[in-house]
């Protein structure tokens, strides 16, 4: 009981102490803040995505000193939510509880609905932008992190989704070493297709170099990954003009028919969905499946726990092929964002901001860029040994990243998305015809999005 | 009023304060979410505010306001005037706001970045970036992307832009412009509508009836099969089949886990005989359901194990010895003697494990997610994966109210049908003692 | 037993159908001080890697296993302590105190024991946070012993109607208060009672996930099922070995209450026969 009390005085003290703060706000005196920091999605190698947040408490203490104010940032980090789900969860009820973390590091995709609900506050209201780093930032990273003309957050880092061959599987069912090293030219061009990557799976498998269920191998759970197949049949995500979500029910339906055929030519497995990660991780690190696609920052992983030595020897990563005519080979990226957001205390925000400015610092981040195989956010980037060393960090940035597109920031996209995967899950896994879950996704879709849906 | 009565109440009032404040007052305030459009989007409580966005602009146009108007309502316009220095004036002092006079008196600015760089430049200038941002704010001279926080200083403001609005297209671009819930009826059309929600009511069924079917078959045969066998061995048995019901649900879906998947125990075990491993939780909506009614059921003949043992323990041992005597055998005398004795314990465990099934969902959050795609997503799953739990992170507070409601419904109705069934009045003896 | 059945094949039945949960069980505690080569069913090493968690700083960002399982019990033994205090007084009341609305809130209490209270979380979250609760390991307590009151209630009720009238009566002619009475004569009768509420309050707190995910997401009020599931849903976290490892470690004082206090339990697990 006694520890009881005590938990509930120390609520009672932060409040005083919260309260106190604000009285004094202003005072040149010395000024301690408790900075949260809490990051979705984020496991061992993306610790710099809070820490960063510490080594610029460090750096901004010392600038406050030598204009002879003393302030003390103690801050406190949070990453291990079940899931994005979990993360997102939290985020939301803290927020209307009015404990908000000070600075969230998560997806661009939240900006739509947070900057609604005033949860999250421009970043420009309180940073210069034309200042170092920001000024460095690649500009299309800022315009994913902008929303309704303004800049909400700072992009935390870049990646891109590609997709991956087995080298080996790809030789053993009929390639030449220089034809796979022509692969990316001719999925750029579109002159290998989707079609084909069944073909060549279904090769695999037929020859018996992969187990059945392994010839492609996708992602495992919901992710923007999926709605790159959706644009290779020629889907739209968003309509430039109107800004509205766009379902186009033929690629959507073509987008469907693929992993059904997938499924049908045994190349992938019914129950896919759901697989263990880990479980993932390992099968692809290991040649157990031919063909998959994956993140850039899978990267880290392959080469580091799961001791994959010569990933460029073993593995070939291209665009993700186009499905049909309609489409063409694309890629998503999806920038990690810090956002502010909105505090009682206007001062605290402003410090937040000026942490994660220089947080975005190149050096500081090619920390995190490397650490965690992610791409980075600054031209100055490539003038970093750490970073221009990197073979994989530059190999990427070049192949990838110019053709990236990311998802719109609209308030209702996280909907539409939920209702496309739960689309694809129910034809996956043989509940519904690819046209009936098109159906179904085409009903839920126009009842949930009403006026912000195209469809197609 | 008498004494006693006020003990009773007293007694009562720390019961009543919990229950007032954590379930009557959620049942009202979830039924008043119900019918409001209540997401993350809108908030809960901070109450909406009054914004021009983009987005604004878009919807008004397509709502077909005047082209114009909205038109001028989309402008970003910073204007040096004297209005806006003689606030710099009063916020700054007098050397800043004689230099910005001096230096860009009557220009015009098309968003706040171009005026900053502009006051960069001045030697007058306060040197925080924040303070900087606040004196470029007070020459903004349009509504675009400010947030108000009230519907007055809004209007006021769009009144400041002169646009010679009339009173719908006002209401109109209020409307469109706030940001917070409003009152709707939409959820309810929303779940009668949903192909989805069809889907969850029929998972409810097959999950509440196939479990509960488990739960009171299995929870007989065990009750039954213990007691027959020597106290020892029982013992054993019974606790091995209790610990599913304390062991906290993480530990026990863990533990299935561990045997459903790919890589785990059955798949290993399996493969000895050429079976190919597969992942018997989610490979297909037959597996999931399986794993799902046993994950629960095993839990639901825990409870009917040591309720029905302790039952069957009180019919008395003459009875079971001169029915051996008659010479009955094994399976009569359970269909003949303890069957009978069984009937109350029976109905009282079905009525209430189909109620705490309706409305549970841990196991199968934890398990499968209500996957493969939404083959196990039970109403309860669903309600919490709308209002609290998705990919997207759009929590729909309002629509998950209304599915909440449903349960309550079904509930609060329930419940009383078992109030009749269970001779309620036969528990509300009279005290003796009157004082 | 008896001379005219045969055990053996009930025996056999029970325990080829009690096989998963002792497979289960078993590999749930040797699989945490062992390691098994992939696709082997056997483990073939000795290791105590797999309780490292125990003494190594967690990485950053992540909760340390101790002060987790502080708040754990502390969550557990709060809940079960108010649990206790409210039911012993409600239940007293409605068995034997005559006051108004008797009926009436006996009907609903049993109504609410059978209320879709999780469901109604989005709501239960506002309470909270207009009182400022939101967040903190009280909050979570306070909603717990909502969940559980009903029950608790209606099981002391039971307890008390045991209790026969004739002591009350006695104290009474004595000159003593309904109070006194309460206090000095009937709760010493209802102490089994008493003990098997706590228990039983005790091993539901400690085993509540949903709550403390959704109502204490922050760090310092991290629960052990919270800290476990976060674990286990990590993509980069390892294996098995340590999910159980943690899961044992989590499940010990259940399990060492079982074995202790046995018999008190079943007073309430198997007394529900009576309503």
């Amino acid at each position: 009981m006694s520890i009881l009390v005590s938990k509930l005085r120390q609520s009672t003290a932060a409040a005083v102490l919260a309260l106190t703060t604000a009285a004094f706000a202003g005072d040149a005196l010395a000024k301690d803040l408790t900075i949260t920091v809490w990051a979705g999605g984020s496991n061992d190698s993306d610790v710099y995505r809070l820490d960063a947040i510490e080594m610029a408490a460090d750096i901004l203490s010392r600038e406050y000193a030598i204009r002879g104010e003393e302030l003390n940032i103690s801050v406190e980090k949070k990453r291990d939510f079940a899931g994005w789900d979990e993360f997102r969860q939290a985020v939301t009820l803290a927020a209307e509880a009015g404990s908000a973390p000070n600075i969230v590091v998560t997806s661009h995709l939240d900006i739509a609905p947070w900057s609604q609900s005033g949860l999250i506050v421009p970043v420009e209201d309180y940073v210069d932008m034309d200042t170092w780093p920001i000024n460095n930032i690649y500009e299309n990273l800022l315009d994913i992190t902008t929303y309704n003309g303004v800049v909400y957050g700072l992009p935390q880092d870049a990646e891109s989704r590609p997709f991956f061959f087995w080298r080996d599987t790809m030789k053993k069912i009929g390639y030449t070493d220089e034809e796979i090293d022509a692969l990316p030219a001719k999925v750029e061009a579109g002159e290998y297709t989707l079609q084909n990557v069944l073909e060549d799976a279904k090769k695999a498998v037929d020859m018996e170099i992969v187990e059945e269920g392994y010839g492609f191998y996708p992602r495992v759970s919901n992710g923007p990954d999926y709605a790159q197949f959706y644009q290779s049949f020629g889907g739209e995500l968003m309509d430039k003009e109107t800004g509205k979500l766009v379902l186009d029910k033929q690629a959507m339906t073509d987008f469907y028919q693929f992993f059904v055929d997938a499924v049908e030519a045994k190349v992938t497995r019914k129950n896919h969905i759901g697989t263990e990660w880990d479980q993932w991780y390992a099968e692809v690190a290991s040649g157990k499946a031919a063909l998959w696609h994956g993140g850039t920052w899978h990267y880290a992983r392959y080469t580091g726990k799961e001791g994959l030595d010569d990933f460029f020897g073993n593995i070939q990563f291209t665009l993700i092929p186009a499905g049909n005519e309609n489409g063409q080979a694309n890629t998503i990226t999806h920038p990690l964002a810090y956002l502010l957001t909105k505090q009682d205390n206007e001062d605290d925000i402003e410090i937040a901001a000026q942490l994660i400015k220089i947080a975005s610092e190149p050096r500081i981040n090619t920390l995190h860029a490397i650490k965690s195989a992610h791409l980075g956010i600054a031209r100055e980037q490539s003038n970093i040994e750490l970073y221009a060393n990197d073979r994989w960090a530059a190999e990427a940035t070049r192949r990838l990243l110019p053709y990236a597109n990311s998802q719109p920031n609209n308030p209702n996209y996280g909907k539409f998305s939920e209702i496309m995967f739960k689309g694809l899950e129910t034809a996956w896994t043989g509940t519904k015809s690819p046209a009936d879950a098109v159906a179904e996704v085409e009903a839920e879709m126009t009842a949930v999005l009403g006026d912000d849906l195209i469809v197609r | 009023m008498k004494r006693a009565h006020l003990l009773g109440l007293g007694f009562m009032t720390p019961a009543l304060f919990i229950i007032v404040f954590l379930f009557l007052a959620p049942v009202v305030l979830t039924m008043m979410f119900s019918f409001t459009n209540m997401s993350s989007g809108t908030g809960i409580s901070s109450g909406g505010a009054y914004e021009v966005t983009e987005r604004t602009i878009r919807l008004l146009k397509d709502q077909g306001f005047p082209e114009t108007t909205a038109d001028r309502l989309a402008e970003d316009t910073y204007k040096i005037d004297v209005a806006g220095l003689a606030a710099v004036q009063a916020d700054f002092g007098k050397a800043f706001a004689q230099e910005i006079e001096a230096e860009l008196s009557g220009k015009t600015f098309a968003g706040r970045r171009d005026l900053e760089r502009e006051l960069k430049r001045l030697k007058e200038r306060p040197r925080s970036t924040r303070d900087l941002k606040k004196a470029a704010d007070l020459f903004k001279r349009s509504i675009l992307n400010t947030r108000f926080e009230t519907e007055q200083a809004f209007l006021a403001s769009v009144d400041e832009l002169d646009l010679g609005l009339g009173k719908t297209e006002t209401a109109e671009l209020t409307r469109t412009a706030y940001t917070g819930w409003v009152w709707t009826t939409e959820n309810y059309s929303l779940i009668a509508s949903l192909p989805s929600t069809l889907r969850a009511a029929g998972n409810t069924l097959i999950y509440v009836s196939f479990t509960l079917a488990f739960s009171i078959g299995f929870g007989l045969f065990l009750a039954v099969t213990t007691f027959y066998l020597p106290s020892g061995v029982a013992t054993t048995f019974r606790t091995i089949w209790f610990l599913p019901r304390i062991l906290p649900p993480v530990i026990y879906v863990m533990m299935w886990k561990w045997m459903a998947w790919d890589t785990g125990f059955l798949s290993s075990f399996l493969a000895h005989f050429g079976v190919p491993p597969r992942n018997w939780m989610l490979h297909s909506d037959i597996n999931a359901w399986v794993v799902v009614v046993l994950i629960n059921g095993f839990v639901g003949a825990s409870l009917g194990m040591i309720l029905f043992s302790s039952a069957i323990k009180a019919i008395p041992e003459t009875m079971l010895h001169a029915s051996e005597v008659d010479g009955a055998n094994r399976l009569q005398q359970i269909r003949y003697i303890i069957m009978p004795q069984l009937r109350w314990p029976i109905l009282f465990t079905t009525a209430y494990q189909t109620l705490s099934l309706l409305t549970s969902f841990d196991y199968i959050y934890l398990s499968t997610d209500g996957g493969p795609g939404k083959a196990t997503e039970v109403w309860a799953l669903y309600t919490f994966h709308t209002a609290l739990n998705n990919y997207g992170g759009v929590l729909q507070y309002g629509l998950g109210a209304a599915l909440a409601m449903v349960l309550v419904v079904i509930g609060i109705a329930a419940a009383l049908i078992y109030l009749r069934l269970f001779n309620f009045d036969d528990l509300v003896a009279k005290p003796r003692i009157e004082q | 037993m008896r001379p005219n059945f045969r055990i053996w094949p009930i025996l056999v039945l029970l325990s080829i159908l009690s096989l998963p949960l002792v497979l289960m069980y078993f590999y749930l505690v040797v699989d945490t001080v062992t390691d098994t080569t992939a696709g082997s069913l056997l483990p073939d090493r000795f290791t105590l890697e797999h309780w490292k968690f125990l003494f190594e700083k967690p990485e950053s960002g992540r909760a340390s296993i101790w002060p987790v399982t502080a708040n754990t019990f502390l969550f557990a033994s709060a809940t079960s302590l108010i649990v206790v205090m409210v039911s012993l007084t409600a239940g007293y009341a409605l068995s034997r105190l005559n006051m108004p609305f008797r009926k009436f809130f006996l009907g609903g209490i049993l109504t609410l024991h059978a209320f879709p209270t999780v469901t109604l979380i989005i709501a239960i979250f506002l309470m909270l946070q207009m009182s400022g609760l939101y967040n903190t390991l009280i909050g979570v307590i306070l909603v717990k012993t909502a969940l559980e009151l009903p029950l608790g209630i209606w099981i002391m009720k039971g307890f008390y109607d045991t209790v026969p009238w004739e002591i009350e009566m006695a104290g009474i002619t004595d000159g003593a208060s309904r109070f006194t009475v309460w206090w000095k004569l009937v709760l010493p009768q209802v102490q089994p009672g008493i003990a098997a509420l706590a228990l039983f309050s005790f091993l539901e707190a400690w085993k509540e996930f949903i709550l403390p995910q959704v109502l204490a997401p922050s760090g310092a009020s991290q629960v052990l099922a919270t800290y476990l599931q976060n674990t286990i849903m990590d993509d980069r976290k390892p294996d098995f070995n340590l999910f159980k490892s943690i899961g044992l470690f989590y499940a010990l004082p259940v399990i060492l209450i079982y074995v202790v206090f046995n018999r008190k339990l079943m007073n309430i697990y198997g007394g529900g026969t009576k309503g």
